[in-house]
């Protein structure tokens, strides 16, 4: 009884856990500078140990840290996996917005294609008026709450 | 008891204080995004990468010295929208240090933005005096386009709107102090609209 008791507890545990490290990247994804900020502190001691003078561009600090994978702390394991997913799919919306938004754009703002008006014309309408599919590429792109910043 | 209590008060007030002035001092996309747009003109930029390389030999060259006598220019360059960022980088290496990382990720956050979409940027290394000047140049030409294959690949920024070029120590940011740490810096320049960079630094229509 009691040993269940535990079980069913670290289960709940468990899943409080995964829901907090996989909430954030289903809701929304990380800003660039955020995202790989994240990965410079979580792995700090990390890449000066398994990746020290390895260049961040060109996919040489992703792949060393995907070498590391055994080896590197689990902060910085969790860190890698979050980062480079959430900048994959922060990337991939920024880059098929156009595509999945075109007929939200058209609809509501009489331009057939996506440009520089394109952030304006999906903030000037309520958020009930979009597509989910254009709604949730939107979120994806950032570039709601980075022009709320602004 | 209560006085405990008011300096635990006291150091939360405190660390919140120091929290919001780390968070001002940081480098922000929006920042960067403003800085590069409002371009008003969409003329092509008359001056290539390879003529901007041609100009830094000639400098070396006309202008022989530790430090340059002559700072280098162009004056083409002047009256476009620009922003400069200080990027720390392994010593003698295009390795960016991870303190610098968050910068490159803004860089990139505001290269995405949709303002500034479709127009081309030059990337230009500089160094401080530290070393040879035609060392410099090709050490910032390596980390110009070390600066560039980071916004390309985790940042997925498209290549073509981005042209790396090395200056060297020939524009010293503070020519009265040639070692300052303000010399080591990352210059974006918008070249205008339309405008993508072909593998030898020429310019044409971006699709």
């Amino acid at each position: 009884m009691n040993r269940f008791a535990i079980k069913f507890a670290s289960s709940i545990f468990a899943l409080f856990f995964l829901l907090c490290a996989i909430g954030p990247s289903i809701a929304q994804t990380l800003s660039y500078a955020d995202a790989i900020e994240q990965l410079a502190g979580a792995c700090g001691a990390d890449l000066r140990k398994y990746c020290k003078g390895v260049e961040l561009g060109g996919g040489r600090l992703k792949a060393c840290l995907d070498a590391n994978q055994a080896r590197v702390s689990a902060p910085c394991q969790q860190a890698r996996i979050l980062v480079y997913t959430s900048i994959a799919r922060r990337a991939a919306a920024q880059r098929d917005i156009g595509d999945i938004c075109s007929a939200d754009i058209a609809r509501l703002c009489g331009t057939s294609h996506a440009d520089a008006h394109l952030i304006e014309c999906l903030l000037s309408v309520s958020p009930a008026a979009i597509s989910p599919a254009c709604n949730q590429v939107f979120t994806d792109t950032g570039w709601r709450t980075e022009r709320a910043q602004q | 008891m209560i006085r405990h209590q008011l300096y635990t008060v006291a150091a939360l007030i405190l660390s919140v204080v120091a929290t919001i002035a780390v968070a001002d001092t940081r480098l922000s996309s929006g920042q960067i995004t403003n800085s590069l747009a409002g371009v008003s003109d969409n003329s092509r930029l008359d001056l290539t990468a390879a003529q901007m390389r041609q100009a830094v030999l000639d400098n070396i060259r006309n202008y022989p010295g530790a430090i340059p006598p002559r700072p280098l220019s162009f004056p083409q360059l002047a009256n476009l929208a620009q922003f400069t960022v200080e990027i720390n980088f392994d010593f003698n290496s295009a390795a960016i240090r991870p303190e610098s990382y968050r910068d490159v990720g803004a860089i990139a956050d505001a290269l995405h933005n949709p303002i500034l979409l479709g127009y081309g940027f030059l990337v230009i290394g500089h160094t401080d005096s530290v070393g040879g000047r035609s060392y410099n140049v090709g050490l910032s030409q390596r980390r110009a386009e070390a600066i560039v294959a980071a916004l390309v690949d985790p940042f997925a920024v498209n290549p073509g709107v981005l042209q790396p070029v090395g200056l060297g120590e020939e524009q010293l940011q503070d020519p009265a102090h040639p070692t300052s740490g303000v010399n080591r810096r990352v210059q974006l320049i918008n070249v205008g609209k339309k405008f993508c960079f072909g593998l030898s630094g020429e310019q044409f229509q971006c699709q």
